[in-house]
């Protein structure tokens, strides 16, 4: 294993935070193991394309800004996702060289940042992905001094390929403006009376800052949550629970396999990638899903 | 049954109406058919309570057509039938938690009564959720029913033996929690260390349980 032999990054800062991630783990929710998996799938997909990946390859995602990746070994690079002021071009494939550094100083817009290496990053599996979720004591977060290995040889042969080396235009987020997020029918929608699904539909929610990667929650006028008991049942991600407060909590990827509270809707999958980049504050809104 | 759409390519089942035995037999027979005999194009099932949540295809390709009625109907063909008695597995048990002589007095009873009460009774495993391998176990003795803490511990010890309401469960891991802590196990309910597949798990939905005093 030639292409392990040597280290192709260290972490020099994790910042805010830093882990390992892919598209999450199937089949273990059952047993009460979260699917984890990268926050903004849409931004992992592009960044992996970029470099010649596999849409599920790990890579690093990291939380807000602050963190320095130092180059040990030429590669191919890239950036995508939240904006924290980074010197290497985001949504592109760049090439870093030993030596320099990778740093995330200033978050400018976004929450999640992604960074993949071509070839991917190697990593441990437990149930068969990469997904790291220390709640549930699933592997780690990344600290300072670990260096990090390339998991297979580098497919791109870049340049020659410009056209891969941009992500279309139309794939470049700009987080500042979440379009209206798309709403199935949760099971509990009829709970809701026809004025309470209007309110929940018509106004404006912001995102507040008790928000991680278990749930966001939401702040805004509180609905009326009916005082009826709910037998504990499973939960999807992107589910928008109704605790008795009447302010939402939309499940995420490290969030509980089971829950009681009711369920008024889930936000397409699709539309859950714009959510996770909304920062504290930020206002979404939602609409039915037809 | 009933079945309710919940979000892309997936259904809500509700197969009983009660947490009793009758949701319990249910529960374990439509697991065994899903593990063993799965609907076409079946990605992942979640069991509940009363509840088990089937997802199909991949969430973030277009909606297609999934024969959910075919599914739903070899369902009810599966709690029809049989399934073997559910073997006993022994959780060897300290009892000497912090709130043991709360739970007693809340009750009014002896700690021993306590002990013998939550020992001499054969839980089932509903389900598996809150963490990993952590059971929601059935069903406790209502002579043992005590509120959960005002004040929620910011860490619980793995193996904690704990009484929350009308639950009794055991901390699968380090969490932070509000259930009364009647006494600790050895038994590693989620440990990695076995294997990273179901050898991971000391317990299954569909086990039964029961606690061993030390």
């Amino acid at each position: 294993m030639e292409a392990r032999a040597k280290p192709v990054l260290e972490v020099a800062s994790p910042g805010m935070g830093m882990t390992v991630q892919d598209l999450g783990r199937i089949g273990w929710r059952r047993f009460g193991v979260p699917m984890s998996g990268a926050m903004d799938d849409h931004s992992v997909r592009i960044a992996n394309q970029l470099v010649g990946n596999p849409p599920d390859t790990p890579v690093l995602e990291m939380l807000l800004q602050g963190q320095r990746v130092r180059v040990l070994e030429d590669s191919w690079i890239s950036v995508t996702g939240a904006d924290a002021s980074s010197t290497i071009a985001d949504w592109h494939a760049v090439k870093v060289h030993a030596g320099s550094e990778i740093v995330f100083p200033v978050n400018r817009l976004g929450v999640w940042i992604y960074l993949a290496l071509a070839g991917g990053i190697a990593s441990s599996r437990w149930f068969g992905s990469a997904s790291v979720c220390p709640r549930a004591q699933v592997g780690e977060t990344l600290a300072s001094g670990v260096r990090l290995f390339r998991a297979a040889k580098s497919s791109v042969q870049l340049p020659g390929a410009v056209a891969g080396r941009v992500a279309a235009w139309e794939e470049q987020r700009n987080f500042q403006k979440p379009p209206v997020l798309r709403v199935w029918a949760g099971p509990q929608r009829d709970w809701f009376t026809q004025d309470e699904l209007n309110q929940f539909f018509e106004t404006p929610w912001t995102v507040s800052s008790q928000s991680d990667r278990t749930g966001y929650r939401l702040e805004g006028d509180s609905l009326n949550v009916p005082k009826r008991d709910l037998i504990s049942e499973p939960v999807r991600i992107g589910s928008i629970q109704m605790p008795p407060n009447g302010q939402p909590i939309v499940t995420m990827r490290d969030g509980p396999t089971v829950g009681g509270y009711p369920k008024i809707g889930m936000i397409d999958p699709r539309d859950l990638s714009w959510l996770v980049q909304c920062r504290p504050g930020q206002e979404v809104r939602f609409a039915i899903k037809d | 049954m009933r079945t309710v759409p919940y979000g892309p390519n997936s259904w809500l089942i509700t197969f009983a109406e009660r947490v009793d035995d009758v949701a319990f037999e249910r529960g374990r027979a439509i697991a065994q058919f899903l593990e063993t005999d799965p609907p076409e194009g079946l990605r992942e099932f979640i069991s509940g309570y009363t509840t088990v949540l089937l997802i199909f295809g991949d969430p973030t390709v277009k909606h297609q057509e999934w024969d959910i009625a075919g599914a739903v109907a070899q369902l009810e063909q599966a709690v029809r039938g049989k399934t073997p008695v559910a073997a006993v597995k022994e959780i060897t048990t300290i009892y000497d938690g912090p709130d043991l002589a709360r739970v007693a007095e809340h009750n009014s009873l002896s700690t021993d009564e306590v002990i013998r009460i939550h020992a001499e009774t054969i839980y089932k495993v509903y389900m598996l959720g809150f963490a990993p391998g952590f059971p929601y176990l059935g069903d406790l003795d209502s002579r043992l029913h005590t509120p959960r803490l005002e004040q929620p511990r910011t860490q619980v010890p793995a193996g904690s033996v704990a009484i929350g309401g009308e639950h009794t469960g055991i901390y699968s891991i380090p969490n932070p929690g509000g259930w009364n802590l009647i006494g600790r196990t050895e038994t590693e309910l989620f440990d990695l260390n076995r294997g990273d597949g179901e050898e991971a798990f000391f317990l299954r939905p569909g086990d039964r349980v029961k606690f061993v005093p030390t």
